[in-house]
């Protein structure tokens, strides 16, 4: 087995080197019935036949943590803080596991939600925005976030044509109020505002949810087909640096 | 007699690299209070079971970084603050928190994770009123993989399997030069610190404030 470069400078041209024949990280973020998951599949069925090799990642789904986050919610015993910190870790678990190595080995991942959904919940959650930039640092930035933009009347709206929205999902846990969809109407808001300061600082390219199904998929193509790559180096080097010192064996 | 001001709470931590020394320094200063009739709760690590629940799951998923261990150690600590240290706190109690920011600082830097990212991840704890550093056995030694001791002997328990793997010695020696560097100003002697909390005895026959405290560790 290769050694490790220990030195920093050594794990930047390592870095810069595997620019041009990583993976692309394509996230998908929006409002609760906005669709994501739709286009998801469609992307990933035309990314697919175009000859990519795709990977999943779903928010909150690790193997590890998945678990204790939902035996939390089902006793609704979490803070907000509690809550973000829970899901950072599934997020860290994920990008570290699932997102890194896929990437690492030339494979496109798309996130069904990445931790842009964390920064507007958890603000919308009352906590602060620096504090929650700290949590989830260091940042591994996606090549292209699609922002699937949906009115709070309409997503909520959807949500209620299908389901009872969940405890946390609802906002319940901040607004206090017993009905789950009233709750969720009011917490939308505060979600769908805070979407809306991300998009401007992360450069979010926004998707009309309103649209048929297939004119947005048409659209999510183009953005993806049209998508520079965010150089590794440039936007998320300390994040790999980090990963790269715990897997020698790719470093070498 | 009846306060005519409400008393305010005392939070005291105790820090230090093992979980064993942690825990004994708690009890000791827990017992010599006791013993001046002034009554404290200890609100310990993984009140919350976070960290038991992690070594329950199937070995083949437990691949963790020490950033992923230090996010569960903050979301332990707001568990523990919400439960225990701020009811006590709020009835006027004295609660020894041990192990609280520092320890948790000290490990993660142990880990060569940076100082400045784990004060800020860890920075909704309140500053403690006074804190102390455990006395160190063994400091010669690396951390035991044994996971429930402490944050420590968990870390290196968990982190033994990782493709880097963990150097416990090394580790903990780092650790432990860190608490002392950065305690050195602000830790205090146990026995100035029972001296300083000459005032909050219980009268005789009343029960203990902070009592419930330790009570509701789940």
């Amino acid at each position: 087995m290769a050694s490790a470069p220990h030195d920093p400078s050594d794990l930047s041209a390592v870095i810069r080197n595997r620019d041009s024949r990583r993976g692309r990280l394509i996230a998908f973020e929006g409002p609760e019935g906005s669709g994501k998951t739709t286009q998801l599949r469609l992307l990933k069925t035309w990314l697919t036949s175009e000859g990519h090799d795709v990977v999943t990642s779903r928010w909150a789904s690790s193997r590890l943590v998945k678990p204790l986050i939902k035996a939390r919610k089902r006793l609704r015993v979490l803070s907000a803080e509690e809550y973000s910190l829970l899901h950072a870790v599934d997020f860290r678990h994920r990008l570290d596991t699932v997102i890194l190595p896929a990437l690492w080995a030339g494979k496109t991942v798309i996130a069904d939600r990445y931790l842009f959904t964390a920064l507007a919940r958890d603000a919308a959650r009352g906590l602060e925005f620096d504090w929650l930039l700290h949590v989830y640092a260091p940042l591994v930035w996606p090549d292209v976030v699609v922002y699937f933009a949906l009115d709070p009347l309409d997503s909520s709206r959807r949500v209620a044509a299908t389901r009872a929205p969940r405890f946390y999902e609802s906002g319940q846990d901040v607004t206090g109020i017993e009905d789950p969809l009233t709750s969720y109407r009011q917490f939308i808001h505060r979600v769908i505002a805070e979407y809306d300061q991300l998009a401007v600082i992360f450069e979010f390219v926004k998707v009309d949810a309103d649209q048929l199904v297939y004119r947005q998929h048409q659209q999510v193509r183009q953005i993806v087909q049209g998508a520079a790559r965010r150089p590794w180096a440039k936007f998320s080097a300390e994040a790999l640096t980090e990963w790269l010192t715990r897997h020698p064996d790719l470093a070498g | 007699m009846a306060h005519e001001t409400p008393r305010p709470g005392r939070l005291i931590a105790v820090e230090g690299s093992r979980g064993a020394d942690v825990a004994r320094e708690a009890e000791t200063l827990v017992e010599r209070l006791r013993a001046r009739g002034i009554a404290a709760a200890i609100s310990r690590w993984d009140a919350s079971g976070l960290f038991a629940d992690l070594l329950l799951a199937d070995a083949n998923d437990v691949v963790v970084t020490p950033r992923m261990l230090a996010l569960l150690y903050a979301a332990d600590l707001q568990f523990r603050l919400r439960w225990e240290i701020q009811p006590a706190l709020a009835a006027g109690g004295i609660v020894v928190a041990a192990p609280y920011v520092h320890t948790a600082v000290g490990v993660g830097v142990g880990l060569t994770l940076p100082e400045a990212w784990l004060r800020n991840v860890l920075g909704f704890a309140p500053s403690p009123d006074a804190m102390r550093l455990a006395r160190e056995r063994k400091p010669r030694r690396g951390w035991r993989p044994k996971g429930s001791r402490g944050f420590g002997e968990f870390c290196v328990t968990v982190l033994a399997g990782s493709p880097s793997g963990c150097k416990p010695r090394a580790a903990r020696a780092r650790t432990m030069g860190w608490l002392s560097e950065s305690g050195a100003l602000t830790a205090v002697r146990r026995r100035a610190l029972i001296e300083s909390l000459a005032g909050y005895e219980q009268p005789a026959g009343s029960a203990a404030p902070v009592a419930r405290a330790d009570s509701q560790r789940t």
